[in-house]
């Protein structure tokens, strides 16, 4: 009961005051906006991340020779390791029976050509014709290169969304001729499009490897290896199968570590946010600083609010009102302001970051329950934490001194 | 016994290097039903009894029974308590909330001991209605005149009833045909029973109680009946 009364004062209070309450709020909501901005594209970004990732497919893990150094040493050292060569594919799909596919990959960049236009820099990709069912790449136009184009080395090529749209945006592709580097490909195929947070994901052709090997060699570094496993629950066993393998083939002995990285979408994802975590912490924390100029501008204004009321504090201490009425009295007030704060800093933040994320990078966000709870709970910490002291200050006060306060 | 009981009350302040003793060992008793004046000049140590009878300070020395209990150690918050229950302030200045209804004004002590909604509303109502504003309810402070901001004021110290009605220069803001009206007042709730207690420094306002004690450099100088030649001296 004693609850809402006080509640209710302190409603009123602010309410007297809107001028100031509002410029209050707006002081927390700032603050927590740029919170959330940066929380939300965060989230945003790491979910994108995810989403790239999973086009590997849940099941589908990778083979290298360098997958990811965290450090130049580490990158020299692994520079020094044996490719993985094309006879390794036979013996994987041999020695492993929890291997459902398998296929080598090579990439590399070259310039594409199509009768006047030409694109730079476009990443040529190679592998087996089973690829489409290893990784998720899926076919929106003609069909991906077949086992007959590999054995026949023949010059085909399946290329992505971004080709399609710079080369024919208005007719149909397949079986025009494009030029890769200077080589002529018939086009059979057109992927869906892939998107993606970072680079362009469909500016890329496949071709096959049997091709690709003709025109570029092979692989300095060596191949890489895209791997299925029979199913999700065997990947980690497949991987293992896997390991044994390349280790027995590479005369590794048993105790030295591997000289190859074996890579899944879930350890790429660990290393990526283990990379950005700093940053990730950085932005939040010089963001936050703002969150700490609202709960200043609150304390301020708490403070002045306290002694422009000496007097009523004095009249409701002299008629029966406890510390703990004042104090939750001033408290529900500096609370109300920083929530409301909060609440609409959580909505603006929101739409800023999603207006960011679209117009910048094409990517979609949702509202989280995370980052919803992290804005309202520290606009409500702010409330408490900067409206303690004046609201303590209140409740203080000598009745007879407030009293005859002018 | 007595409903106030003080005994050998001291009130010393350090101001600074010095120390003043407001109150030098003031020993009144105060029967329940009893209209008692307090006077004296100001600096006499008035205001500070008037503090300590109303429970806003306590005592550096001796002892003050308020109904049975021994309020001379209480904390603040049960000082708060007994304020609440057992006081009902009437100050000079009125001391009302500028930006609240007359209603929410004679509610306030209301709120402090957890009285519903409902039951503070029928109250408040009851109070002004005592006080004849029963169709000011709804005005601010600003929209009344001093005469019936002041009986709002009464109006919350009888909300709650209180053991006591403590009046501190009840008049002292107001004309003097408004001061008659309100001491009028004062004298029919005392009729009815209360508890009264005015602290002046105006004789003739002094005079409408039946005793009157005077105090000079913090001690009891007089304590006398009201008798009607007293009163009728003043006219």
């Amino acid at each position: 009961m004693i609850f809402g009364a006080l509640f209710k004062i302190a409603i009123d209070a602010l309410w007297v005051n809107k001028l100031r309450s509002s410029l209050t709020l707006l002081g927390v909501m700032i603050g927590v906006t740029s919170v959330m901005t940066i929380i939300s594209a965060l989230e945003g970004m790491a979910q994108s991340v995810e989403d790239d990732l999973s086009t590997l497919g849940p099941a589908t893990f990778f083979v290298q020779k360098i997958g990811m150094a965290m450090s130049h040493e580490e990158f020299m050292k692994k520079l020094k390791r044996k490719p993985i060569e094309a006879e390794t594919v036979e013996l994987i799909s041999e020695g492993c029976d929890l291997v459902d596919k398998i296929s080598p990959r090579a990439y590399n960049q070259a310039t594409v050509k199509y009768r006047d236009n030409s694109l730079r820099r476009v990443t040529i990709k190679a592998g087996f014709a089973n690829l489409i069912d290893i990784i998720e790449l899926d076919v929106a136009n003609g069909r991906f290169h077949s086992y007959e184009d590999d054995i026949y080395r023949k010059s085909v090529v399946f290329i992505g969304h971004t080709i399609k749209e710079e080369f024919f945006s208005n007719i149909d592709p397949l079986g025009k001729t494009l030029k890769v580097g200077a080589k002529s490909y018939t086009v059979i195929g057109v992927a869906k499009e892939i998107g993606s947070t970072f680079g362009d994901a469909d500016n890329f052709v496949e071709i096959p490897l049997a091709a690709y090997t003709k025109q570029f060699g092979t692989p300095r570094r060596g191949l890489s290896l895209v791997i299925k496993a029979n199913s999700v629950a065997e990947l980690p066993d497949a991987m293992d199968q896997v390991r044994m393998v390349l280790r027995a083939q590479r005369h590794v002995p048993f105790n030295e570590e591997d000289d190859f990285d074996i890579l899944t979408a879930d350890s790429i994802l660990e290393m990526l946010n283990s990379i950005t975590k700093f940053i990730r912490l950085g932005l939040i924390g010089i963001s936050s600083i703002s969150v700490v100029v609202g709960g200043i501008v609150v304390m301020n204004i708490m403070m002045v609010a306290v002694s422009e009321r000496t007097r009523e504090i004095g009249i409701r201490k002299a008629l029966g009102a406890k510390q703990k009425h004042i104090l939750i009295q001033f408290l529900f007030e500096s609370l109300l302001v920083t929530f409301g704060g909060g609440l609409i800093g959580v909505l603006a933040g929101f739409i800023i970051a999603k207006a960011l994320l679209v117009s910048s990078m094409g990517m979609e966000i949702n509202p989280s329950v995370l980052a919803i709870s992290i804005g309202l709970g520290i606009s409500t910490g702010i409330g408490l934490i900067f409206g303690i002291y004046p609201a303590m200050k209140a409740a203080k006060l000598d009745p007879i001194k407030a009293l005859s306060y002018e | 016994m007595a409903l106030i009981e003080t005994k050998d009350l001291w009130k010393t302040y350090e101001m600074g290097a010095e120390t003043v003793h407001a109150l030098r060992g003031a020993s009144i008793a105060i029967e329940k039903g009893e209209y008692v004046a307090i006077m004296g000049p100001s600096g006499s140590g008035k205001s500070t009894l008037m503090n300590l009878i109303g429970c806003l300070d306590t005592p550096s020395q001796g002892n003050y029974t308020l109904n049975d209990k021994d309020v001379s150690n209480m904390t603040d918050d049960e000082l708060a308590n007994i304020r609440n229950r057992e006081i009902g302030f009437v100050f000079q200045t009125f001391n009302l909330l500028p930006r609240a209804t007359a209603l929410h004004n004679v509610e306030l002590p209301l709120i402090y001991n957890g009285s519903s909604t409902d039951e503070r509303k029928e109250k408040a109502v009851k109070a002004l209605t005592r006080v004849d504003l029963a169709d000011r309810v709804t005005h601010k402070p600003s929209e009344l005149s001093g005469g019936q901001r002041q009986r709002v004021a009464i109006a919350r110290a009888l909300v709650n009833d209180p053991s006591l009605i403590l009046a501190d220069e009840p008049t002292g803001n107001l004309d003097s045909k408004t001061s008659v009206e309100i001491m009028r007042l004062s004298d029919e709730l005392h009729k009815q029973g209360n508890t009264i207690i005015v602290v002046t420094h105006e004789r003739d306002i002094a005079l409408h109680a039946k005793r009157v004690i005077t105090i000079l450099d913090g001690q009891i100088a007089t304590d006398e009946q009201v008798t009607q030649e007293m009163r009728n001296a003043i006219h």
